[in-house]
């Protein structure tokens, strides 16, 4: 950890300095110089000029909870794969492993078939609907031997099953109305995040991976396989429980306020491991902030495209599968083997 | 005093699914020896060492370290008593041989507490003991077969435990290897006057370094004793369904060879 304290400070610093720079970027462009009048005009006291008006109402209403998202979705998408990589010894998975995208998939379409176009409804039904897949999958896989191997199957099984039921319900679904809603969604997007929905996301999103940080080396012996870890003294059962309920719980988070943001949990904790190495002391601290900057650099493209913008699980699909498949080409063997 | 860290194993049966792997196993091993586990291939040995480790629960009988059975304690309990070399290891994530090392600390740490500074120079120390100080950095993927088990060892050194085991750690290493490994081992278990329980494929190892052998035979005890007594050709050969002859190479050592 110490050996990458330099790591953890430049990647902190570089996460302010891009979320400055995003703050000004956009189809309404604000200058550093405005920039800085809003935020000081902003403190209590002051009053709002009046030809700051617009320029304030698009950086608070709009830029800042979209900002902030993107940041704490990033980081928990990251986190979380980096978690779960740990936990199953596998730098091939992502943080759907164990069925919360298809669950919560599942969750969102359902409330759009029943309950029309209510954000609270979509959000509160993904997230409990991508809880209860994990559940579902967890409990599956301790009925069938309890170890790393029939979690996976079980995820597996989980989420092919709740695919299919999103198949079904768009089937069954409105053409006009309520499909193009779910498509949508499935998408993944951080278009029209408001102050609330940043704030319930980061409730739950902060100290969840606070409770990663404050637990990360345990990954290590953790990521050494069940009878090793049990050897070295580590209850392995209970304590993948608190890992993956605490994982579940950010991604179901994530995915419930924007969608399902592909591969960001994939590839950050890669490139954090290449970086700073496999040791989750380090790891963990550094997946969050770097997770939290490559989807802010993801969002900001994806607002500021010419042609308008385009959901960013697009923009992190497209980027992210060359980007894996350059990792696999160059095949560091360092960074890991399997 | 003298029942001190005595590993005691009692009537143990273990099954898996369908397939009786141990069937009524007795034995003892006394601090300060090397018990040496000979057996053939799916005998029982690993199971065995996973049953005497807890890792696996016994179906019947029970394993008890200084009369406290194993069954009725916690893992961290378990991983202060006894310390295990896994057969052969291969990780998946980049750890460096520190990182592997100082996780044998995981046992002694309080929740949400890491390794202190403190805690990788003590592990750089059981890495210098073995001879191995300047692969700290060095990721233990990248290293040698032998030089993998000798981390493996220093992690169980620097678990700080009064039992070793040792799961065939000289399986995949090369001949100097072999006899290196075992030398560490014969020297850690007198410097720290261990109990050692090894499972060994090379009956000529055990013979060479193992004062008290147990041999599995289709998971029953087929032989509990001495070196003296173990190293016959009726014992022996009776354990592997062979002729085995034992020659004399005229000094203390004796090879064992088929007949």
């Amino acid at each position: 950890m110490r050996e990458h304290k330099w790591a953890i400070v430049v990647s902190a610093t570089l996460l302010v300095a891009g979320g400055i720079l995003a703050a000004t970027l956009g189809r309404y462009q604000i200058n550093l110089h405005t920039l800085k009048h809003i935020l000081v005009s902003s403190l209590p006291g002051s009053s709002v000029e009046p030809e700051l008006a617009t320029p304030t109402l698009v950086l608070w209403s709009v830029r800042l909870p979209r900002l902030i998202m993107a940041v704490m979705v990033g980081s928990a998408l990251s986190v979380a794969g980096a978690v779960f990589q740990g936990l199953f010894r596998n730098p091939l998975v992502s943080p759907g492993i164990l069925g919360v995208t298809a669950g919560a998939g599942f969750g969102a379409t359902l409330a759009i078939l029943l309950a029309g176009n209510s954000g609270f409804m979509i959000e509160s039904s993904a997230f409990l609907w991508g809880l209860g897949a994990v559940v579902l999958a967890y409990q599956l896989g301790k009925r069938s031997g309890n170890s790393a191997t029939s979690l996976v199957l079980s995820g597996v099984i989980v989420s092919a099953l709740f695919t299919a039921a999103v198949s079904f319900l768009k089937y069954k679904a409105d053409i006009y109305q309520q499909l193009p809603a779910m498509v949508f969604w499935t998408m993944g997007s951080l278009n029209s995040v408001v102050w609330k929905d940043a704030l319930r996301a980061t409730s739950i999103i902060v100290p969840g991976i606070g409770a990663i940080y404050l637990l990360r080396w345990w990954l290590n012996p953790m990521a050494l396989g069940d009878e090793d870890a049990m050897a070295l003294g580590i209850d392995v059962a209970k304590a993948r429980v608190i890992y993956i309920l605490i994982a579940t719980l950010i991604v179901a988070a994530s995915i419930a306020s924007c969608g399902n943001i592909g591969w960001v949990g994939l590839i950050v904790p890669h490139m954090a491991r290449s970086i700073v190495g496999s040791d989750h002391d380090a790891l963990i601290p550094f997946s969050a902030l770097l997770g939290g900057i490559f989807m802010l650099v993801m969002d900001t493209i994806s607002r500021t495209l010419p042609g308008g913008e385009i959901p960013v699980g697009i923009i992190t699909a497209m980027f992210g599968a060359p980007f894996f498949a350059y990792l696999l080409v160059r095949s560091d063997k360092g960074a890991w083997e399997s | 005093m003298e029942r001190t860290d005595l590993v005691s194993v009692v009537n143990l049966d273990f099954d898996y699914a369908h397939k009786q792997v141990l069937r009524d196993v007795n034995f003892e091993v006394k601090r300060g020896t090397i018990c040496g586990l000979l057996g053939p291939n799916a005998s029982g040995k690993s199971t065995l060492l996973k049953c005497i480790n807890g890792v696996l629960k016994p179906r019947g009988g029970h394993v008890s370290i200084c009369g406290t059975e194993v069954g009725s304690l916690s893992r961290s309990k378990i991983a202060g008593l006894m310390a295990v070399v896994p057969q052969q290891m291969t990780v998946v994530f980049a750890f460096t041989a520190l990182e592997m090392v100082v996780m044998g600390k995981a046992a002694r740490l309080e929740r949400f507490r890491l390794p202190s500074r403190k805690d990788y120079l003590e592990a750089r120390r059981c890495l210098d003991d073995l001879g191995i100080g300047p692969l700290w950095r060095r990721r233990f993927n990248e290293l040698s077969g032998g030089e993998r088990q000798l981390v493996l060892l220093a992690r169980a050194m620097f678990q700080d435990t009064t039992i070793l085991l040792l799961d065939e750690p000289t399986s995949h290493l090369d001949f100097k290897n072999q006899f290196m490994i075992m030398d560490k081992v014969h020297d850690i278990t007198r410097a720290k006057n261990l109990t050692t329980v090894i499972s060994l494929h090379d009956p000529n190892l055990a013979a060479r370094y193992c004062t008290h052998m147990v041999m599995l035979k289709e998971g029953h005890l087929h032989f509990e004793g001495s070196r003296c007594e173990a190293i016959h050709p009726d014992v022996l050969g009776g354990m592997y369904g062979m002729n085995v002859m034992i020659e004399s190479t005229g000094r203390s050592d004796v090879v064992v060879l088929p007949g």
